[in-house]
């Protein structure tokens, strides 16, 4: 089985939160090179060179995210995307609080590659005790000169801040993160300009997501054609999957991207004795349910978009034979119900009026007419937002509806009461 | 105000929004926050110092605050918005918007369980019900002895353990109805091994503001024990959505008919609207 251990080497076995033990491992050893031998172009061009795509959900190339901050003399910014709140996602919980030395020297490494001083992570609320282990390896990596004014007696100065959120899944995208850090409501902004032109403060601004910074690491470690070998054509490198729902053994598995879905559920324990394959929600709540026919597809951004859905932050979760899909999809969509900032009226009303509709189906109260407003619904919401929180709220939502109909037909009311 | 601060016990449970403005200068008089704001000036100040710009400390400021007096009361956002040279509206505005600070009080242990999908997969719907039953209270509600809120959440980012909750932000994995049941009991003889959150005011049933005085008026709160489905937060899926679906959607035809007619109506409308400018023009030139 290709599982390979990357970012995940050590977890379960050693200490990595002990700053020494870190050490003793190699931890922070390219951050030394960096700082004593590299340019900050050197660390630009791996990143570029490995073929990096973000990991957070949009999967957009992280070399060219940074090639668009403009060279006009302003204070650049490097935040750390730690707002892990899709549904399905657990991979950046663990990497905060298993290894939070590798996440921070990832920062390091992003933040000088781009030319920044003052770095910030935003932590998700919900994760205090993260905050609490990640604010503390800020300070032993303080201590040991690694980070602050003056770093390892080379006259660079860069400032690493552990920002806390406060319960906002809106607040995992870029333009609500920053207004959230700029302690405003995390309402995400108009763009554009995008945050690498007027991003924190005004300032060109990169937001990365944490499996995207840790991974610069092993890139510098062991070259960008090392990263780039790994993959498929246009998607390269290992991949943190969160593969969680009907397995006999969820958890995080780092795999090459291209991994079959076939393998990675078996990968995760396979499903549980006598249940037989529904589905995969291969990227989160936001995607689209992708079916037996797609189990030989392989794992990667390109796949997944022929699916019909995506791979977003690699949360993986399987369904069985046993899945409630009225239930399921009602779950869906009261989360974006819950969680939308209200700034746009499709996202804001849209999610709500479903919630109600799908709750009637769960009752048993469903209409025929709803299943046909369903399917017309969705275009009514998707691309009318200011971000893509509303149109997350479609693509499961259909995709279970057009495959399971029976079972929200067999919830239609069966007679009408007059009125 | 006094006597619900001194004892708490001769206080009527869910007091109307105007009362609870007064009970925050009630609560600050026998809570002393001047004393707790001269204490944590200086660590509000290093906040402030942290970030290029002060108002980007108002986050860890009102974390601050909370821990310390359990809830982010209306001094606190007072102190904040003097202190970041905002208003106290904006401060309050931005933290409203967050569901992690809580701006009434809430019981020593807040229990917020995981509703999100993969937890539900998992067997959450029965945790969620066997919560209900034991705390006998609703989604966001508080118990009268004001020892424990409870709140379904969002995911909590733990999939892999589901079912999962926080307490007090704390992570519990792979939740059993035996765990369950140990935990409330220990929470119950003050033995438990998270530590209780501070609360310097009694709470009322709930402590989302503008669902408290629906909750006053004997109305129901969000999610309150008797709702069909452990599941359904918020009350939808009430009555009055369906029969209005059932008399506009469902007779399709009917709807359509009328609004067609309506519309017809309204072209003629406009058509001889825009006749009698025309003539009036012309009669103008």
């Amino acid at each position: 089985m290709p599982v390979t251990k990357v970012l995940t080497a050590g977890i379960g076995e050693a200490d990595l939160r002990d700053i020494s033990v870190y050490r003793a491992r190699g931890g922070y050893k390219q951050w030394e090179r960096a700082v004593r031998d590299l340019k900050p172009a050197d660390v630009m061009e791996a990143c570029d060179k490995s073929g990096l795509r973000g990991r957070g959900g949009a999967g957009f190339p992280t070399g060219r995210k940074w090639s668009f901050l403009p060279n006009n003399g302003k204070p650049r910014y490097m935040v750390c995307n730690c707002d892990e709140a899709e549904p399905g996602t657990f991979k950046d919980h663990m990497l905060l609080e298993e290894t939070p030395h590798l996440v921070l020297e990832g920062i390091l490494l992003g933040a000088y590659g781009i030319g920044c001083t003052h770095a910030y992570i935003y932590i998700r609320g919900e994760f205090k005790r993260g905050y609490q282990i990640f604010q503390k390896a800020i300070d032993d990596a303080r201590a040991a000169g690694l980070l602050g004014k003056n770093i390892l007696g080379t006259g660079l100065d860069i400032e690493v801040t552990a920002h806390r959120g406060a319960g906002a899944y809106i607040c995992g995208e870029e333009t609500g993160l920053l207004n959230s850090l700029e302690g405003k409501r995390g309402e995400p902004r108009l763009k554009p300009p995008f945050p690498a032109i007027a991003g924190l403060y005004g300032m060109p601004t990169v937001v990365n997501n944490v499996e995207t910074l840790a991974y610069l690491v092993p890139i510098l470690e062991k070259g960008a054609d090392w990263f780039a070998s790994v993959g498929t054509e246009r998607s390269k490198g290992y991949k943190i999957v969160s593969v969680s729902g009907h397995v006999q053994k969820p958890g995080n598995y780092e795999v090459p991207i291209g991994t079959t879905v076939r393998e990675i559920i078996e990968i995760a324990g396979g499903l549980r004795p006598g249940r037989t394959f529904a589905a995969v929600q291969p990227g989160g709540q936001s995607s689209a349910c992708i079916f037996e026919e797609h189990l030989d597809y392989p794992y990667d951004y390109e796949s997944m978009a022929k699916a019909g859905s995506m791979l977003g932050s690699g949360a993986f979760t399987v369904f069985d034979d046993t899945t409630d899909w009225v239930k399921a999809a009602l779950n869906s969509v009261r989360f974006y119900a819950h969680e939308s900032c209200g700034q746009c009226t499709p996202c804001r009303e849209g999610g709500h009026w479903l919630e109600r509709v799908l709750h009637r189906f769960v009752e048993g109260r469903g209409l025929r007419s709803d299943l046909e407003m369903i399917r017309r619904v969705s275009g009514t919401i998707t691309g009318l937002n200011l971000c893509a929180l509303g149109d997350s709220i479609e693509p499961f939502l259909k995709s279970v509806v057009n495959r399971f109909p029976e079972q929200f037909e067999a919830r239609v009311m069966q007679e009408l009461t007059p009125a | 105000m006094a006597l619900r601060q001194a004892q708490g016990d001769t206080a009527a449970q869910g007091d109307t929004a105007a009362q609870g403005d007064t009970a925050a200068q009630g609560d600050a008089a026998a809570f002393d926050f001047a004393g707790l704001a001269a204490r944590l000036r200086p660590q509000c100040e290093a906040l402030v110092a942290q970030y290029e710009q002060p108002r980007s400390a108002l986050l860890p400021m009102m974390h601050l605050f909370q821990e310390h007096q359990g809830y982010v009361s209306q001094d606190a956002m007072r102190f904040a918005a003097d202190l970041l040279g905002l208003s106290p509206a904006v401060v309050e505005s931005t933290v409203s918007f967050y569901t992690l600070f809580f701006r009434k009080p809430v019981g020593k242990y807040m229990l917020q369980v995981c509703r999100g999908l993969m937890c539900e997969l998992n067997g959450a719907e029965a945790t969620m019900a066997l919560f209900r039953e034991k705390l006998g209270i609703g989604h966001l509600e508080t118990t009268d002895d004001g020892l424990f809120s409870y709140e379904e959440v969002e995911c909590l980012a733990a999939c892999d353990k589901a079912p999962c909750m926080q307490v007090n932000l704390e992570f519990l994995y792979n939740l059993t109805p035996a765990m369950i049941d140990e935990m409330l009991e220990l929470m119950r003889t003050g033995t438990y091994a998270i530590a209780p959150m501070v609360q310097t005011a009694k709470p009322e049933r709930t402590w989302k503001v503008g669902q408290d005085a629906q909750v006053a008026l004997g109305g129901k709160s969000p999610g309150t024990l008797n709702a069909t489905d452990p599941n359904n937060a918020g009350g939808v899926g009430d009555a009055s959505g369906v029969i209005m679906l059932d008399r506009f959607v469902s007779k399709d035809v009917a709807f359509t008919a009328r609004s067609r007619e309506r519309l017809v109506r309204d072209a003629r409308a406009v058509a001889e609207i825009v006749e009698e400018e025309g003539a009036n023009g012309h009669a103008g030139h």
